[in-house]
């Protein structure tokens, strides 16, 4: 693979900064989709900035994901394009979630481009909060290092955190105090060009080093992975992995996938209920938990979004209770996804399974008896 | 342009039965105002959500008008009492968290006080030429 | 008053009352806090299942009034429940049944003085060590530790909690109440609460309260003391949804009424320059406050389940005292007393309207 290395870039959100501030200045990109730091410093949001001036403030990495890129950006479009021409800079697994939400018709990508970011991971949001100067020390060095300690569980069992099956359409990576720059589009090659750029470095050390971080996060994976499928077998390993669950439904609500204005658990039908059909359910068992149905939530959760999860862990930033739940839905949804040989947001032109269906498939969970 | 003489812009919800007919007949009557106000008309002034005056605000209107009939007065009988609650309660909740409650204004206003709605827009367009503009036009981080 | 002396502790002596209750088939279930493998509110009507009942416990996974509107949100249970609650649940509840949420019929009432709960951030890990060695001051909510309507003021019976080791006393406070124990509790006294004690605590509440105000000074935040409170909030509605007055099922800022159009953000970012995603969140927190701060009984649930750690509690308590005073209003207090913006009085503000 060939692409462009811009060599000592020590600080690389400075890099990213000049290289946004000269699309804009050139007239590429009318805004791009940035996240930037809260006035008061202890968190980020994302901005959508079209002035110079702002854009001067600007994280593209930030160390933490307060906010799904894809969440912030669906309420800007959810009824429709903007008439700009927008440059989201995002990690892959925000990517991947806009992908999967325009699939769901919750964004609009018309006029918008990708430039996704090699993500080392992310910190927890709480953890953050507390101490920002501590933790954006250890993040610098983290893009060095690349160790899982101390990031969100989930980034530490990415496997999709470089350019992996991605539906960006220019990339950036970091190797040794440079950015790696790569055009995967050829809406990317233009802008890669209209910088002045070629493809003429070779990007070998950069693609070895992730190859070898892949093979170790795939290894943390498995095992990870095993780990929670014996945690979470059965009803009873399930209850205690959610014991402490509040019901609160945060999980969902910040959740990018998530996109229903009004989720089903919070619907009419499953709030308003008579009297005597709570007190029949209690009768039956002699005590019910209020609320009802707390692991109906969340398996009815998994069933609704598995297959579209990216993993982000978002969720489990959400959790008021310290749920693991971004990981057992990382997990489960790498199995389903699995089933249908389907990974969210790797193209926007495939269908999420459920929304289609072949006529020759599945036929090991069909009756087993023959029918003709 | 920034340096232009500053013109507020007053969101106006006006109640269909008064003021709507009191700014009507000031204009029927070429009373003379500043051209600061744009009216919404309202079925009834307790139509008005908090919610109404609150994106206006901090979309980056300069001031809200609420005007609807004199006490006693409503089409709907006690509707206007109901919204001088909510205008106490909204500009109690401004005060306390330190934002400006007299960028919000209720007034009464009949159908035949032409005269007075021009008085009504013509002082409050004055106050807020003299507040100056609404800080929370240029806010990002809203 | 007349009391009940029952010599255990206050969860014993609850149980104790309501095992006899059920016995005397006066209750047919209890709703109350429970402890099994986690806290929860739960429904029992199964008396083996009540030496689970811990009612006492200084925990608040969700506002139990908000819980119990649940049950009773489309019409009373057919069969009387006891209803063990803290007092500011009693108060949402009581709330919740204004707003049409909530039923009281068939319900019988016991709330005690409440020391506070202890945030749920401080012991969402190893949530049964931190219970059992709870300390009356570290780690309670904030909003807690600001509550001057610690003293259950709508339940039947009451638990002063101030009595010491293996005694409880409980009050009496209703006929309803009396009812209930004929014949089943005839050893009652004659005794008064001991309102001391109860006001020394009070005394000390209220000096906190004062200093968390001088220290916030909400009066002086504007716009840029909102940003620096609110600008990490990552607009997820969770203080909406765990909000006991919250009780819409789809809220306004959710709902398509609240959504904008291109046309509207493209004229937002050429104004402002930049446009922040998620938009709309001091608008959110702002409407809230003018939705609900008039029934806002300060229990912090919105605080502990905020996950970027914003005191929304702290703020929407200070901004619910001064709409709550404005109207002389304490919600949950007296269920005739309306909802101040549901009513009104010929004669008030009359400064507003004037020109």
């Amino acid at each position: 693979m060939k692409g462009k290395i811009i060599k000592n870039s020590d600080n690389i959100n400075t890099k990213i900064r000049e290289i946004l501030e000269s699309l804009i200045s050139k007239q590429i990109f009318d805004a791009v989709f940035v996240p930037v730091r809260v006035p008061t410093g202890e968190s980020f949001t994302y901005l959508l900035i079209k002035d110079k001036n702002i854009l001067k403030d600007c994280i593209p990495l930030p160390p933490i994901m307060s906010v799904q890129g894809a969440r912030a950006f669906k309420d800007l479009t959810r009824l429709g394009k903007l008439k700009y021409k927008i440059l989201c800079v995002m990690r892959p697994c925000e990517i991947r979630a806009m992908i999967e939400l325009s699939k769901l018709r919750q964004v609009t990508l018309e006029d918008v481009s990708f430039l996704s970011l090699d993500c080392p991971g992310v910190y927890q949001t709480a953890d953050y909060i507390i101490e920002p100067e501590k933790y954006d020390k250890s993040f610098s060095s983290l893009l060095e290092k690349w160790e899982p300690e101390g990031l969100r569980p989930n980034c530490r069992v990415c496997n999709h955190f470089s350019n992996q099956e991605i539906n960006s359409d220019l990339h950036i990576g970091f190797y040794d105090q440079s950015l790696i720059l790569v055009p995967l589009t050829k809406k990317g090659e233009e802008i890669f060009t209209s910088l002045g750029f070629e493809s003429t470095d070779d990007l070998a050390d950069w693609e070895n080093r992730k190859n070898e971080l892949l093979r170790r996060r795939e290894e943390i994976r498995n095992k990870t992975f095993t780990e929670l499928h014996n945690q979470t077998n059965g009803m009873e390993g399930l209850e205690n992995f959610f014991k402490g669950c509040i019901n609160c439904h945060n999980c969902m609500r910040v959740c990018p996938i998530c996109y229903c204005r009004q989720c089903f658990f919070e619907s009419t039908d499953q709030l308003r209920r008579e009297s005597e059909d709570y007190l029949i359910r209690t009768e039956k068992k002699g005590g019910i938990r209020f609320p009802v149905d707390r692991m109906l939530f969340h398996l009815g959760r998994m069933t609704h979004m598995s297959l579209s999860c990216v993993g982000c862990g978002v969720c489990e930033d959400g959790c008021p209770m310290d749920i693991p739940v971004g990981q057992i839905f990382n997990f489960i949804g790498d199995e389903v996804q699995k089933m249908f040989e389907y990974l969210p947001g790797r193209d926007k032109d495939e269908p999420i399974p459920v929304l289609t269906y072949k006529e020759d498939e599945l036929h090991e969970y069909e009756d087993a008896q023959e029918t003709k | 342009m920034e340096e232009q003489e500053f013109l507020p812009r007053i969101i106006g919800f006006l109640c269909n039965w008064c003021s709507y007919a009191g700014a009507d007949l000031a204009g029927v009557s070429r009373l003379q105002m500043p051209p600061t106000l744009i009216p919404i008309r309202v079925m009834c002034s307790s139509r008005v959500d908090p919610l109404f005056i609150l994106t206006a605000l901090l979309r980056g209107a300069d001031a809200v008008l609420v005007a609807g009939c004199h006490p006693g007065d409503c089409h709907y009988q006690y509707g206007n009492y109901y919204t001088r609650r909510r205008i106490a309660l909204i500009k109690k909740v401004f005060d306390q968290l330190g934002l400006e409650t007299d960028r919000l204004r209720l007034a009464w206003i009949s159908a035949s006080e032409g005269g007075r709605f021009r008085d009504v827009v013509t002082t409050f367009t004055q106050h807020i030429k003299e507040k100056g503009p609404n800080p929370i036009k240029k806010e990002i981080f809203l | 008053m007349k009391a009940l002396k029952i010599a255990k502790s206050p969860d014993d002596a609850i149980k104790e009352l309501l095992s006899s209750l059920f016995e005397n088939q006066k209750i047919k279930g209890v709703f109350s806090l429970f402890y099994d493998q986690d806290y929860f509110y739960g429904l029992v009507t199964d008396k083996e299942l009540f030496n689970k009942l811990t009612p006492t416990a200084p925990v608040m996974p969700a506002n139990g009034g908000k819980m119990l509107s649940r049950l009773t949100m489309i019409e009373p249970p057919a069969v009387p429940i006891a209803v063990v609650l803290k007092p500011c649940e009693l108060r949402a509840f009581y709330e919740l049944s204004k707003l049409e949420q909530a039923n009281l019929e068939n319900l019988i009432f016991i709330s005690f003085v409440c020391a506070g709960v202890l945030s749920l951030k401080e012991i969402k890990n190893n949530i049964e060590e931190k219970v059992a060695n709870a300390n009356q001051k570290q780690g309670l909510r904030e909003c807690c530790q600001l509550c001057e309507n610690f003293v259950p003021e709508n339940a039947d019976l009451i638990l002063p909690l101030i009595d010491g080791d293996n005694k409880t006393t409980i009050f009496i406070k209703t006929e309803r109440g009396e009812e209930l124990l004929q014949g089943i509790e005839n050893n009652l006294v004659e005794e008064d609460f001991d309102s001391a004690k109860l006001s020394s605590i009070k005394e000390e509440r209220s000096r906190y309260r004062e200093k968390t105000w001088q220290n916030l000074k909400t009066e002086n935040l504007g716009i840029p003391g909102l940003i620096d409170i609110f600008g990490r909030c990552i607009n997820c509605h969770a203080c909406g949804r765990a909000c006991p007055i919250c009780y819409c099922n789809l809220c306004y800022f959710d709902s398509a009424d609240n959504d904008s159009g291109p046309r509207v953000y493209e004229a937002e970012l050429e104004r402002r320059g930049a446009l922040r995603a998620p938009s709309g969140t001091i608008f959110y927190h702002i409407g809230r406050m003018i939705h609900v701060s008039l029934s806002c009984v300060g229990c912090g649930m919105c605080s502990d389940v905020c996950p970027v750690s914003i005191p929304v509690g702290t703020i929407f308590t200070r901004v619910a005292e001064e709409t709550q005073r404005l109207f002389n209003y304490v919600p949950g207090r007296n269920l005739e007393e309306k909802i101040p913006i549901s009513t009104f009085e010929i004669k008030e503000f009359e400064e507003l309207g004037e020109a």
